[in-house]
């Protein structure tokens, strides 16, 4: 009796493959497929109200157009200034905290919970709130100040070009700290004891053990946190229309902000995706960038995080 | 047989129109569309929904039911029939429309001439439904109306040392402004910023692009020449945008005005920190209303003022009802759009100042105004009917519209921020505006 052969599916070399198939699948149509079909209409005139511009193809226009184009240049460079402070405040800040609460004994749970409230909340209510509260004219702010008697005129926070910058990067920061807070404190937590006890017998000062012992264990923490917020503020959106729409004059004008206006306001989808790419390109050397440094951070550690 | 009962129910709305002012909805026969779902889009916020407590009526009187797909303010609503278009799902039937935004859709809505009665039509303003017409079509069936004119704080205009101090000041009787020239100075007069200011303006959008449109008219100006080619950018343009921008530096109006849209500025009139606003009619009863207004008793009311071409400001659309062309049930949509447009709706809109587009309407409000002893809202009345039927005009009724609005208003909000002189930036805009109207075949 011959051994006939089971069926290519059921034979041990394809199992692998098989059980990867959905996750596959569900890539191929949930990513690949629109991110082709998105680059695709980059090459065209593809207008949202036209459907039948979708195979009217333009070349490169829609890219010579966007690179000869001073308004997409600044917002390209003003997202890139506005994702580098951010990032930073809220590192800075994100360790402060991450360190104060790794002191406290009593009520750490608490504390921990509510400073993830912020994160609770959609972009769209930060961005109404602070919206209100940058208000010129009735907003909290500029009335405390006024009744404080730290200021007699209304401050235009949001419309003058760095105090509007600033109100958005503070509501981004009020927003998001607690991502890099958490992420420190878990690595805190996580961090042996020995190399510190060694070092305090050895008669370091606690700005020793923190520069040369707790911060290089903390930074492939620092560079993750860094790489997830990086690829949340270069997509940001909501706050940044809800309280200037990008405006005035183009004064707060990021990426998405333009992207959203050219693709859907304009409906022209084709020149908002060729804008898109650019801006997933920026993404992907952001995320290069801090994967580089995540991988020379956890060489440093010697492979401890 | 059901064409036949809404021919009857088109000719008895006609004609309840004809025989008298008090049209009622019970009188006509709205059709039988048991069973049947009409699936419907409609633009949200507070002035739009008291209408909407009609649907139910509608539905009672014929047995359809209504499925609101969404309710959302209109520049959402934009975004989201875009899309439907893209993804070609327009499988509803009746969209809330706006006569600014109805070129860009191209052929998604049908013409309703032929389907709404030639007698139905006949009670509608001509200019209103002129301005729905699109290509010839008229794609949309209109609900209210708008248009804006200057309320100003009385008591202000009335204070006899501010009369003295003006006259000594700027050498002419302080009233309120006939011409854009004479609101500047008042303006600028009346200003105590950061407690008080003189006047406001909505900043950015579409908002600021339709003001600037309509002082650039009033001072002579035209967005196009007759072969589409932009000529915003000449001294009319140059002249009015300075006005802005003078105001802007004087610090007449509140810093934060460039974010300021349509709420801002009413709600900041109705603080009473300002003491002109040229708004629309729907903010009327509002700011009369002693539980939201500080400044109710003391609102008054005159035309937008004119500008160097002895034209008022005009800037004028209205919100409409559409009907879907794939729409699987024309004729319940036809009895819905109908029904939301007839006399007794647009009564109930007009009882909060939204301007009728049927033309008994504004007589009946004005009666019933008078009855109620409303005199403020008869004098609104009396006031938009005017600015309606003499300085109405559309922007132009063009499918790049909004997109060439896009160009301008940042511009405009350069200038004003003193970026670039208003001659560069109409220049630019100019320039940017030509690429549209080129890449949409007008050049």
């Amino acid at each position: 009796m011959a051994n006939k052969p089971p069926p290519f599916w059921q034979r041990e070399k394809y199992t692998p493959y098989i059980l990867l198939l959905p996750a596959i699948l569900t890539l191929v149509f949930v990513v690949l497929l629109p991110l082709l079909f998105s680059l695709y209409t980059s090459f065209t005139g593809y207008r949202l109200i036209r459907p039948e511009s979708l195979y009217q193809w333009v070349g490169l226009r829609n890219y010579e157009r966007i690179f000869s184009d001073g308004d997409f240049w600044s917002a390209f460079g003003r997202t890139i200034i506005f994702l580098t402070i951010a990032l930073n405040v809220e590192f800075l800040l994100g360790l402060g905290i991450a360190l104060l609460i790794n002191k406290i004994t009593w009520g750490q749970r608490t504390l921990r919970t509510i400073m993830m409230f912020p994160m609770m909340f959609s972009p769209i209510l930060v961005g109404y709130q602070f919206k209100f509260v940058f208000n010129d004219n009735i907003g909290i702010l500029n009335n405390a100040l006024q009744s404080l008697g730290l200021s007699d005129g209304a401050i235009p926070w949001l419309v003058d070009k760095y105090l509007a910058n600033f109100a958005i990067i503070f509501a981004e920061v009020w927003m998001s700290t607690s991502v890099f807070a958490i992420l420190l404190l878990a690595g805190l937590f996580a961090m042996p004891r020995d190399p510190l006890e060694a070092a305090k017998v050895d008669g370091c000062t606690p700005w020793q053990v923190f520069r040369h012992i707790t911060l290089p264990f903390l930074m492939p923490f620092v560079f993750i946190a860094m790489t997830i917020r990086s690829l949340d503020v270069a997509r940001a959106y909501d706050i940044v229309d809800v309280m200037t729409g990008g405006g005035p004059a183009g004064r707060t004008e990021l990426l998405w902000t333009l992207i959203a206006r050219t693709g859907y306001d304009n409906a022209r989808m084709g020149q908002a995706n060729a804008m898109a790419y650019v801006s997933i390109i920026l993404s992907i050397a952001f995320t290069y960038y801090f994967f580089t440094k995540l991988i020379a951070a956890r060489k440093y550690m010697g492979g401890a995080a | 047989m059901i064409r036949t009962t809404l021919k009857q129910l088109l000719a008895a709305t006609a004609l309840s129109g004809i025989a008298a002012t008090g049209a009622m909805a019970e009188d006509v026969d709205y059709g039988n569309f048991a069973d049947y779902t009409l699936r419907v889009k409609l633009i949200g916020g507070a002035q739009y929904e008291p209408l909407y407590a009609r649907i139910s009526e509608w539905e009672a009187m014929t047995g359809a039911t209504v499925d609101v797909l969404s309710r959302k303010n209109h520049f959402e609503l934009d975004r989201e029939i875009k899309q439907d278009i893209a993804a070609g799902t327009l499988d509803w039937c009746v969209g809330s429309n706006h006569t600014s935004f109805a070129p860009q859709y191209g052929a998604i809505y049908m013409d309703l001439n032929g389907v709404i009665g030639e007698e139905t039509l006949a009670e509608f303003q001509e200019l209103a439904l002129k301005n729905s017409t699109v290509d010839g079509r008229l794609v949309q069936l209109p609900r209210h109306s708008d248009i804006s004119n200057l309320y100003y704080i009385k008591s202000r205009f009335e204070d006899e040392d501010n009369k003295a101090a003006f006259k000594a000041e700027y050498g002419y009787d302080l009233a309120p402004p006939e011409t854009w020239d004479q609101m500047k100075d008042m303006a600028m007069f009346f200003a105590d910023a950061p407690s008080f200011y003189g006047t406001q303006f909505v900043g950015k959008d579409e908002a600021i692009t339709g003001r600037f449109y309509e002082m650039l008219v009033a001072n002579g100006g035209q967005l196009f020449d007759e072969n589409w080619e932009p000529t915003f950018n000449s001294e009319a343009g140059v002249k009015s945008l300075q006005w802005f921008k003078d105001l802007y530096d004087a610090q007449a109006v509140p810093a934060g005005a460039l974010n300021y849209l349509w709420d801002d500025t009413g709600l900041g009139f109705a603080s009473g920190t300002v003491a002109m606003n040229l708004d629309w009619a729907g903010w009327a009863a509002f700011f009369n209303d002693p539980e939201n207004s500080k400044i109710a008793g003391d609102v008054g009311l005159v035309r937008a003022p004119m500008g160097d071409g002895g034209v008022r400001a005009g800037w004028s659309g209205s919100h409409t009802f559409s009907i879907t062309s794939t729409c699987d049930n024309v004729e319940a949509a036809a009895s819905f759009v109908t029904f939301l447009t007839n006399h007794e709706s647009q009564m109930i809109e007009a009882s909060t100042g939204l301007l009728p587009t049927r033309a008994s309407v504004w007589d009946a409000a004005k009666e019933k105004f008078a009855a109620d002893g409303n005199d403020f809202l008869v004098e609104v009345f009396d006031t938009y009917q005017l600015s309606m039927s003499e300085d109405a005009f559309t922007p132009p009724l063009i499918a790049p519209w909004i997109e060439v609005s896009n160009e301008i208003w940042p511009r405009l909000q350069a200038a004003i921020l003193g970026e670039m002189t208003p001659q560069e930036a109409l220049d630019e805009a100019a320039e940017d505006a030509r690429i549209v109207m080129e890449d949409a075949g007008y050049l």
